[in-house]
């Protein structure tokens, strides 16, 4: 994207572990000590962790930077358990060392014009929101932040958004937490509520056929956005060419791929187009 | 300190440990984490005549000790290489051999054409054994008539030092081997990836695009070591070993099964450090078992 900053080169580091908490259900917060991540890394950006020294599984595996302390020098990143790596690392406990390479990717762009930011997260496409709310609230801009799931166990980091002064709304398919229904349908009551859509930013992060309608939002409503999206990645910074990700109007020999893993996970809602 | 320079045909690696075509992409992306002035060689992501897209996603997927690949040769052309990747490459104190992709002799040609004129390459890996593109993939390596006619005729058109990366899926990989040789190959390297395939029993659908793909990884390692191994039995020129190596150890088991040379592939996404480690690690060993130089090493196999 032109007009994104330069980020900042990565780095392979051993890292001591701080906590690993259960938060809800499957999914777990686990804080990890590594200065130059938490003083380098912008919102949007990943880790690539290292399960473990044996071969299965087999590749590092990709969790977006979650929240991190700049003066504390720690990062944290969030999980559910879906297989076999998230689920060795379920069971890792304080004081074991892990190796991680980042930070990775492109991150979120925050633009100069930015009054309010909108972040939506679908089930665990919550991951990088926190770190993304708390640099823009920085900046002493508003953020509202919209996260839906299936159900309250799938919820989570919801008070780390009120521990920045963001308001929250939730909402679950089941009714278990939050208004019953999707968080797209939270999102239109409260987009319905706001009088100018000027400098309104839409961030988001989820499943694709959530990042799908997020896009098909952006563009009814003519606002800009940007998705983080999730594919199955081999090495996490370009050399495999395993991620491809469709480009929106890509012409056969000039590119009709970009890769998740150096091109994004960030992209704007206009320049790709999802699988499925 | 062990000398652990190797010779390929003309050209002089400063250690044996290259990293393999498709594995690195053009050496920047990795320079941020690895000493690239520490490697043998590095061998360049495959370069085409013009710009491939690639195949559509899913392009991999992971398996125990192992993974599936299927990117298609998605790579940015011998101009764009020129242009844009050379400057770069030509900075890094280490061999430069530019993998070359085509479906016909014909694109080899304009390649090699297109790179002749530049500077700073020191060798050719002709891919004739991609298992993941429609055509000029794998049936270049799987006929040695074919084989053959193509090394000939590329050697025509370079003194650069030339090699043949072959494909273990056939039946006497030898056989190919001795066909480039006797065309004029400086070196063969072995292997590319097997022809392999995994399915979504949920789906009931490949977990790859293009159905089948390439296996890669520590899995196909053994496989590897005795291709390299029936090799040795039927060609003098250098081998290049690739092939599930992960780390030093692996890398022995290469050389002394007659490899000249190495290429770390599939470990470089885990870690691109891998072939820095290696080299470093080459010497502490020959230092161990009182080797003045790395190549009394190779083929030394007892048998």
């Amino acid at each position: 994207m032109p007009g994104k900053k330069q980020h900042s080169s990565k780095g392979i580091f051993d890292c001591p572990i701080l906590s690993v908490k259960n938060l809800v259900g499957d999914i777990y917060l686990m804080r990890m000590s590594c200065p130059y991540i938490a003083q380098n890394a912008v919102p949007g950006q990943f880790i690539n962790i290292k399960i473990n020294n044996e071969f299965v599984p087999f590749l590092r595996k990709p969790f977006s930077v979650c929240r991190r302390s700049e003066k504390e020098g720690w990062i944290e990143i969030l999980w559910k358990i879906v297989g076999k790596g998230t689920e060795i690392m379920s069971r890792y406990q304080r004081r074991e060392v892990v190796n991680i390479l980042g930070p990775l990717g492109r991150g979120y762009d925050i633009p100069p014009d930015l009054q309010i930011a909108l972040l939506v997260g679908g089930g665990l496409g919550v991951a990088p929101l926190p770190f993304l709310c708390e640099e823009i609230r920085k900046l002493g801009k508003s953020v509202e932040v919209f996260l839906g799931a299936s159900s309250e166990s799938e919820l989570s980091m919801v008070g780390a958004f009120r521990d920045f002064g963001s308001e929250v709304f939730l909402a679950t398919e089941d009714g278990s937490l939050g208004k019953r229904g999707l968080v797209t349908e939270i999102l239109l009551e409260r987009l319905n509520q706001i009088p100018s859509l000027q400098g309104v930013y839409l961030y988001s992060c989820g499943p694709n056929p959530f990042l799908q309608a997020m896009m098909n939002l952006s563009e009814e409503r003519g606002i800009v956005g940007e998705v983080a999206i999730e594919t199955m990645m081999g090495c996490g910074f370009g050399i495999c060419v395993g991620c491809p990700v469709r480009v929106r109007d890509g012409r056969v020999g000039e590119g009709l791929f970009k890769l998740t893993c150096i091109d994004g996970p960030v992209f704007n809602t206009t320049e790709i187009l999802l699988d499925g | 300190m062990a000398d652990l320079s190797v010779q390929i045909g003309s050209l002089k690696l400063k250690n044996p440990v290259l990293v393999a075509s498709g594995t690195f992409g053009y050496g920047k992306e990795s320079a941020a984490l690895v000493n690239l002035d520490k490697l043998g060689g590095i061998v360049t992501k495959s370069v085409s005549p013009k710009p491939r897209d690639g195949n559509p996603p899913p392009r991999i997927v992971e398996l125990p000790a192992g993974m599936l690949n299927s990117i298609g040769l998605q790579n940015v052309g011998v101009e764009a290489f020129v242009k844009e990747k050379l400057p770069f490459l030509k900075t890094v104190d280490t061999a430069l051999i530019v993998n070359i992709a085509g479906s016909t002799s014909k694109e080899f040609l304009t390649v090699v054409h297109r790179l002749e004129s530049e500077e700073g390459i020191d060798g050719y890996e002709l891919n004739f054994s991609c298992p993941n593109v429609k055509e000029g993939g794998l049936e270049f390596s799987q006929d040695p008539k074919v084989t053959a006619q193509v090394t000939a005729f590329i050697r025509k058109a370079t003194k650069r030092p030339l090699i043949v990366k072959l494909t273990p899926n056939v039946t006497r990989v030898s056989e190919i081997a001795r066909a480039a040789a006797d065309s004029g190959a400086d070196a063969v390297s072995l292997i590319n990836t097997l022809v392999g395939m995994s399915v979504d029993v949920e789906l009931g659908r490949p977990k790859i695009n293009t159905i089948t793909a390439g296996y890669s990884g520590p899995a196909i390692k053994p496989i590897a070591l005795a291709k390299v191994y029936e090799v040795a039995q039927h060609v003098t020129i250098p081998i290049i070993g690739i092939g599930g190596i992960m780390n030093t150890q692996d890398a022995l088991e290469f050389l002394i099964t007659g490899a000249t040379a190495i290429e770390v592939g599939t470990a470089n996404f885990l870690d691109p450090r891998t072939g820095e480690r290696i080299a470093a690690e080459l010497s502490d060993y020959c230092e161990e078992h009182n080797l003045a130089s790395i190549s009394e090493l190779v083929g030394s196999l007892k048998t």
